[in-house]
């Protein structure tokens, strides 16, 4: 089964002129005509730079953002016209500090959110324990949340988005600031839920990332899709040319000849 | 499902405000000078000038004391929006399974909670002090409280949707509120205005708030205030369902404009 599809989605983002002080419109295409198609249970990464249109992408599967063109479906439901019914299944790990309230505990914020998101009281209990052990959050969970380390957030975030059980979770860069064990960690944390029947959207810049855990690899270049391959694909050593791309005005013949053909 | 809502937003305010406990301390001493102040421009004024019948700083402590309410409950949905949006928490509040004129709503019931027992201290002042004057009407009084808290709430999901598209709601909160506070009837009677000004006062809802306060404090029978609990009535008929629209359409005019966290 389809659970999210993309057809030929495009966004930009408008810097209005104010009345006639300013003229023209700054415009930035961020995703350009992307198509996919995403089944249940599927780990798809979104690979690319900065600016290839990573987190646009995921902002429009949680209806943060609407497309200007094409359309977004989520379990069949179009994002435009179905925003409350996409977002009871979609979780958006979002881990920044900003975005959690400071003074309040870790099992605190995740019970407030729990609200939010429906759960019933008497399971919200249930809930945030089980979410606190699955991301190993369980020991700080007394702790004040502008007291944890930036690991620490990035797994909070991770239990504040599946604290619903959504069926599609949306990962931007989880791993940042995560060192090589805790990295591993979320990694099989992230199969995990695969395994599970969750969907997970997982952007990254980290090619190894990427290739490790995801089973599509979708790469991202200035708001196009411009592969979508298996990540074993992805490993070859062809498909690791696309990032390497010089502009020089000239080229000594000591890198020349440092440079395979 | 929505009172577990209720409960939630309620302690998580409430764990906040006690783990910020200066600021309650400090609102808490503004409220007493304010009352000092009001009874000293009344004792200045002297006992002679009674408005609307009933001595000055009752008629101020009514006049101020459910304006500012009414004006701190609107400003509540303005504060929910603008707060979140600093913290940075708007965004990840707009991905819940929880619609956004909810979300707002409940973070500025919360908030009405605390304006509610400022306004029982003046109340508890005016019932205090001028006790014989009274002749209140609960059922009166009650429907109004309800009707202008309703207008309120429409007035406050206004601002709450420029707050979202303009990002500066609070300005046109100010001139609104100040506009508001001058012609509305909170300091003097509204028939001391300019004619034309009186009737720009009539068609803001928080004029009919106030003398129907008044009307259900002195008057002594839903009767007496029955004119202005209809217009009163009529006015939540047609603004709560506009600030519900309002609200809801410059969220998603945010999300298809990718402005949503903007601050």
């Amino acid at each position: 089964m389809n659970t999210v599809v993309f057809e030929s989605v495009h966004k930009v983002f408008r810097q209005r002129g104010f009345f006639f002080l300013q003229k023209s419109e700054a415009e930035t295409h961020a995703v350009k005509g992307i198509s996919l198609t995403v089944s249940a249970g599927e780990v798809l990464g979104l690979l690319g730079p900065n600016g290839s249109g990573k987190s646009t992408t995921l902002k429009l599967i949680s209806t943060m953002l609407l497309p200007d063109r094409g359309e977004v479906r989520v379990q069949g439901l179009d994002t435009r016209g179905h925003g409350q019914e996409v977002r009871r299944r979609v979780g958006f790990a979002v881990a920044s500090e900003r975005s959690f309230f400071p003074r309040l505990t870790v099992r605190e914020n995740l019970e407030f959110f729990a609200a939010l998101e429906n759960v019933r009281r008497r399971e919200v209990s249930d809930r945030v324990e089980s979410v606190l052990s699955w991301v190993s959050l369980i020991n700080v969970a007394g702790k004040q949340v502008m007291k944890l380390s930036s690991g620490m957030y990035q797994r909070l975030g991770i239990a504040r988005a599946m604290i619903k059980e959504p069926a599609i979770l949306l990962l931007d860069e989880p791993s940042r600031s995560l060192d090589a064990a805790a990295a591993d960690e979320l990694w099989s944390l992230i199969q995990e839920l695969s395994v599970r029947g969750t969907t997970v959207f997982l952007a990254t810049h980290n090619f190894e990332e990427a290739t490790a855990v995801c089973d599509r690899v979708a790469l991202l270049k200035q708001g196009e899709l411009i592969a979508l391959e298996k990540a074993e694909n992805f490993a070859a050593q062809e498909l690791r040319d696309f990032y390497l791309e010089i502009t020089a005005d000239s080229v000594s013949d000591k890198f020349r000849m440092g440079v395979p053909a | 499902m929505i009172i577990d809502k209720i409960i939630a937003v309620i302690k998580k305010d409430a764990i906040t405000a006690l783990r910020y406990r200066n600021g309650f301390v400090i609102s808490s001493l503004s409220q007493i000078a304010q009352l000092a102040t009001f009874y000293y421009l009344a004792r200045a004024v002297g006992p002679q000038f009674r408005p609307e019948g009933m001595p000055y700083f009752l008629f101020l402590l009514i006049g101020t004391g459910f304006y500012t309410f009414l004006l701190a409950g609107t400003h509540n949905f303005l504060k929910t929006i603008q707060e979140s949006q600093q913290t940075g928490t708007l965004e990840v509040l707009l991905t819940t399974a929880t619609p956004a004129a909810v979300l707002v709503s409940l973070g500025a019931l919360s908030a009405f909670g605390e304006d509610l027992l400022q306004l029982a201290v003046y109340i508890s002042a005016g019932v205090f002090l001028f006790a014989p004057a009274l002749h209140m009407s609960v059922i009166a009084c009650l429907l109004a409280f309800v009707f202008s808290i309703l207008s309120a709430f429409a007035v406050g999901l206004f601002a709450a949707g420029l707050q979202i598209s303009i990002h500066k709601g609070s300005a046109v909160l100010w001139v609104l509120g100040s506009g508001a506070w001058l012609m509305s009837g909170t300091l003097f009677p509204v028939e001391a205005l300019p004619k034309p000004v009186q009737m720009v006062a009539y068609v803001i809802p928080f004029t009919h708030s106030l003398t129907a306060m008044r009307l259900g404090m002195l008057g002594g029978s839903l009767a007496a205030v029955a004119r202005e609990l209809g217009i009163l009535a009529v006015f939540a008929l047609i603004l709560v369902p506009t600030g519900i629209m309002f609200f809801s359409w410059m969220v998603r005019q945010a999300r298809q404009n990718g402005t949503l966290s903007f601050y």
